[in-house]
């Protein structure tokens, strides 16, 4: 049986769930986010794609705040339908985190208790957030764990004898038990095999298209969220550089990074070439780079004499609309219109 | 910019010019460098250095005989006379404390060095060959684990006749090395583990050379913390076969006096001069060496070295 | 005519058991199959990549093959030569100066507290490739090859002042100290950033080609294998289920399991995907494993046979072969089968 990729249907009328304004985060002095807007609408899928030291897991950490110093915010905000999110008190973010956001942490499946049964688990975090029985709580367990593929009477077992993709599922029913309203997948399956990541993957979409909740997707792997994302922003030295329509990025990528980014998968069908990937290596966040912090790798930014060099090399680059729901942070592409 | 000539590579930290022991005019190996660049580590050499600088000029400092009795002076709270007091039977305690530096010094260190070098062979080798050797460098652990250290020693000594330095270095050295043995163990079995040590073995290490040449450079934090430990216990279980009557009674040392000291219970008549200053002197000597651990965790862990780097020095 | 030219590296029937739970006294009750009844032979300028899941048992053949666990059956043919039980170190240091490897994890297979130097310094001493001043030559010709310029600057480096693909590149460089025949990969850009990979990957396909190694290339990610490949060699629970020429093997795969592989690969240029089936048991470990395909429980084409005779690798194309007997079945099976369905 196959299933056609959905071609993204715009979202219109979604009403915003997350925004970040301007946000900039930073871990005692190393700034990993560095004035990033973005948007999460309800029911959207967004995929937020970046290699180590991008600022991904930063802002993850940030929406759900969970900033532990050195971490802290510098500037910026959070909101959560139109709420700030930073000028909460400590109990109100904690009914926040979970009922309304929940997430899914990479290799989350090694965070189960080893000596807990998985049921009592679920039972643990569901009377944290609501009065309930000890036997309503586990016959809600099963329920989930239905849910997400995993037979009921697993419900008795220890997480040791589960499979890793078993355990990730049983952290994606956890994130799921309160309904919440956005999930955040921090690299949820980066350390599972790619069959377990389809089951997994086909699973979450599944359910979003029932429950109707919002992923934040965060991953390297660009592929994957192509086929899974409805839009997807990339980012890089802690800045959003593209974001856009998941096919449209694939597609029609415009900054380089995103370009390069994209010729780093090797295909697994048509022509076989020789690929070139991206020069060099991420930046050191301590001392990025002065102006557009891609520069150095980038293969546009070559001619010294030519004005464009200079800005790039000078002036960072500001995220502007390329097409209504396309922008792209790039000075040859805004002079290229 | 091809992929093979990653030339582009941003700048890293460079390691601080203090490691590069090439570039110091008196050519000191790089690691003393290291050590001593670090604040804690020099603080440390410095209390050390005191209580070495004790113990060499203790024979001329001494006025005073240390085991002289002198019923006239008996429970002199400290003065110019006698600078850290006398003892209920009149002996000086400066003299006392100062010639005990060098017995404990000595003492201490050689039973450490003794004990850790145990330690560190029997618990590395054991973690490394597993199997047999492991079961029986086991087992010999177990043993001196659970046979209790003061009573094997009295046995010890109440055979051997000579009871000198020699002696009880050997003894304690040999009843201490257990238990940080067990605890290196299991650090090498951790590193064991690690794709490093694998990668030596593909690249044709012999099994001697990856034990003390891979494995136990990643150890030499822990290995200098028990070496310090075993430093301190040491010295206070010599304290205990003193007052045992089982130590060495022809040389003093800061154990002996401490011990004489509850014997004769000054803290209950308000002399705290006994304890004072022996005590102390042990704590300069092993806040000393702690510190100095801190600047070898330094040299033994390089990812340490970089934090200091202040920003300015950056290219 | 050909003169045959025996492989630089050949394993046949190669097999390794671990025990795996234990009754009162100690002993083993049950064994873990990581490797059963496996066979190929390296050949020079090529690279031959070992696909499977975590648990296929992939990493434990690269293993054996670096002989750091000795097989519990079957043998390995160094240039023709049987060195199997080979314990002798004289002759150990022979094999590990033409057989070397690369790891997964690039910072765990350098130690923290050596420079670059040390480890690249260290197999060319060992076994006696250079002395005195030659040393540090050989060690910034070996930087420069893999790509690490300007060499004087890394070679006083430490691990944790490297890139992880700067680390890989040093992995690379210390195996290729000893000027080996034979390369094994095992998993090396898995832990890599995205846009770092294909400079790995590009690397091995120059050192292939330049140094004509026989690779062996690790792997879960198809696409790389692809990439690289020009065998592929798809494990299961153990076993070999398909062999054969790369393009040929995953453009049209005979096994079911190349086929499950191939549909989960993410491949945002196709329009449609195959729906997979949820497994909803444990993985496949193959504990005290019965007769019968290991692969049965997942197979959507299972047959009554499936379940009871272990299938053979049987050449169903030229060149290409499969374990199962539903697409390439041996010859008493595809009787049997013909026999059964005529009643």
């Amino acid at each position: 049986m196959t299933v056609a990729i959905q071609p993204r249907q715009d979202p219109v009328a979604r009403e915003t769930l997350i925004e970040l304004r301007g946000l900039r985060i930073a871990y005692g002095d190393v700034v990993a986010v560095d004035g990033v807007d973005l948007t999460i609408g309800a029911g959207e899928i967004l995929g937020l794609a970046g290699e180590s030291g991008s600022g991904k897991t930063t802002i993850a950490n940030g929406v759900m705040q969970i900033l532990r110093p050195p971490a802290h915010i510098l500037d910026g905000q959070i909101l959560f339908r139109g709420d700030d999110l930073t000028a909460k008190n400590a109990e109100e973010l904690r009914k926040f985190r979970w009922r309304n956001v929940s997430m899914v942490f990479q290799s989350a499946m090694n965070a189960l208790n080893p000596v807990m049964r998985v049921g009592d688990q679920f039972v643990d975090m569901m009377r944290a957030h609501e009065r309930i029985s000890k036997r309503d709580a586990l016959l809600r367990a099963g329920e989930l764990l239905d849910l997400v593929g995993i037979d009921q009477r697993r419900v008795r077992a220890y997480p040791h004898e589960l499979s890793g993709g078993m355990r990730q599922r049983v952290i994606i029913a956890m994130a799921l038990a309160l309904e919440p309203e956005l999930m955040i997948m921090d690299e949820p399956t980066t350390a599972l095999d790619v069959v377990v990541q389809r089951e997994i993957l086909q699973q979450v979409r599944d359910l979003q298209a029932e429950m109707g909740f919002a992923v934040l997707f965060i991953t390297h792997d660009l592929s994957l969220l192509f086929e899974f994302a409805h839009r997807v922003a990339i980012m890089y030295a802690g800045e959003v550089v593209e974001e856009g329509p998941g096919l449209v990025l694939r597609d029609a990528a415009r900054h380089p990074y995103t370009q390069g980014l994209i010729r780093s998968f090797p295909p697994l069908t048509g022509p076989l070439e020789r690929l070139t990937g991206i020069a060099g290596a991420p930046p050191d966040l301590a001392s990025p780079p002065a102006g557009c912090r891609f520069h150095p790798r980038c293969p546009y930014c070559v001619d010294e004499s030519s004005t464009l060099h200079t800005l790039q090399t000078t002036v960072r680059p500001a995220l502007r609309a390329v097409a209504p729901d396309h922008r792209v942070a790039c000075h040859l592409v805004e002079q290229q219109g | 910019m091809s992929q093979l000539q990653p030339a582009v590579e941003p700048e890293l930290v460079p390691l601080s010019v203090a490691a590069s022991g090439r570039q110091s005019r008196f050519h000191l190996p790089g690691w003393l460098t290291i050590v001593l660049s670090n604040g804690k580590a020099r603080f440390g050499l410095a209390l050390i250095g005191f209580i070495v600088l004790a113990a060499i000029v203790a024979p001329w400092v001494s006025v005073h005989n240390p085991t002289d009795f002198n019923i006239l002076a008996t429970r002199q709270a400290p003065s110019w006379h006698h600078l850290f007091g006398t003892t209920d039977q009149g002996s000086d305690i400066f003299s006392q404390v100062m010639l005990g530096t060098r017995r404990s010094l000595i003492l201490g260190f050689s039973a450490a060095l003794l004990a850790t070098v145990l330690a560190t062979t029997l618990g590395i080798t054991a973690a490394y060959s597993g199997g047999v050797v492991d079961e029986i460098i086991n087992f010999l652990t177990n043993v001196f684990l659970v046979i209790p250290t003061i009573p094997l020693l009295v046995v010890i000594s109440g055979y051997l006749k000579a009871r000198g330095m020699t002696t009880m270095i050997l003894v304690l050295g040999l009843t201490l090395w257990a238990f940080e043995a067990r605890i290196l163990r299991g650090q090498a079995l951790t590193l064991r583990n690690r794709d490093f040590v694998a990668a030596a073995k593909v690249a044709g290490e012999s099994r001697w050379r990856i034990v003390f040449g891979e494995i136990m450079p990643n150890m030499i934090s822990r290995i200098a913390a028990a070496f310090v430990l075993v430093f301190y216990i040491a010295l206070l279980v010599d304290a205990g076969l003193e007052f045992l009557g089982l130590g060495d009674n022809t040389h003093v040392s800061w154990g002996m006096v401490l011990y004489w000291a509850q014997t004769n219970s000054t803290v209950l008549q308000g002399e705290w001069w006994p304890f004072f200053f022996p005590g102390i002197f042990l704590v300069i000597t092993v806040v000393g060496l702690v510190f100095l651990l801190a600047g070898i965790d330094e040299v033994s862990n390089p990812r340490l070295r970089n934090l200091k780097v202040p920003k300015k020095a950056k290219k | 005519m050909s003169v045959s030219i025996s492989a630089p590296l050949e394993v046949r029937g190669l097999t390794k058991y671990f025990p795996a739970g234990t009754n009162l006294p100690g002993r083993p009750t049950s064994s873990v199959h990581a490797v059963d009844d496996v066979t190929f032979a390296l050949r020079p300028g090529t690279v031959t990549a070992l696909v499977g899941e975590s648990g296929s048992g992939k990493s434990t053949v690269a293993r054996l093959l670096l002989r750091l666990y000795d097989p519990t059956a079957g043998t390995i043919l160094h240039d023709g030569a049987n060195v199997t039980s080979e314990r002798g170190k004289k002759a150990l240091l022979a094999y590990r100066s033409q057989v070397q490897m690369i790891f997964q994890d690039p910072f765990g297979s350098l130690n923290p507290v050596k420079t670059v130097r040390h480890h690249l310094a260290r197999p060319l001493r060992i076994h006696g490739l250079a002395h005195g001043d030659d040393v540090e030559a050989r060690v910034l010709a070996l930087l420069h090859q893999v790509g690490l310029n300007p060499p004087e600057k890394y070679a006083d480096k430490y691990p944790h002042e490297l890139s992880g693909g700067q680390r890989q590149r040093v992995a690379i460089a210390r195996a290729l100290a000893v000027e080996p025949k034979v390369l094994i990969a095992d998993e090396p850009t898995s832990m890599l950033d995205v846009s770092i990979r294909i400079g790995i990957l590009n690397l091995m396909v120059d050192l292939k080609q330049d140094h004509e190694l026989a690779m062996l290339y690790v792997t879960h990610d198809l696409a790389s294998a692809r990439y690289v490949a020009d065998t592929v060699l798809v494990m299961y629970a153990g076993q070999i289920v398909e062999q054969g020429p790369a393009e040929r093997v995953l453009q049209s795969p005979l096994h079911p399991y190349t086929q499950l592989l191939l549909s989960s690969v993410p491949d945002p240029s196709a329009h449609e995907r195959e729906r997979i089936e949820i497994h909803k048991g444990l993985a496949a470990a193959a504990i005290d494993p019965k007769p019968g395909c290991r692969f049965v429980d997942r197979c959507p084409l299972r047959i009554e046979v499936c379940s009871h005779i272990t299938p053979e690798l049987v050449a169903a194309r030229p060149g290409q072969s499969a374990r199962c007997h539903v697409t390439a079945p041996s010859p008493q099976i595809r009787e049997e089968i013909h026999v059964d369905s005529t009643h």
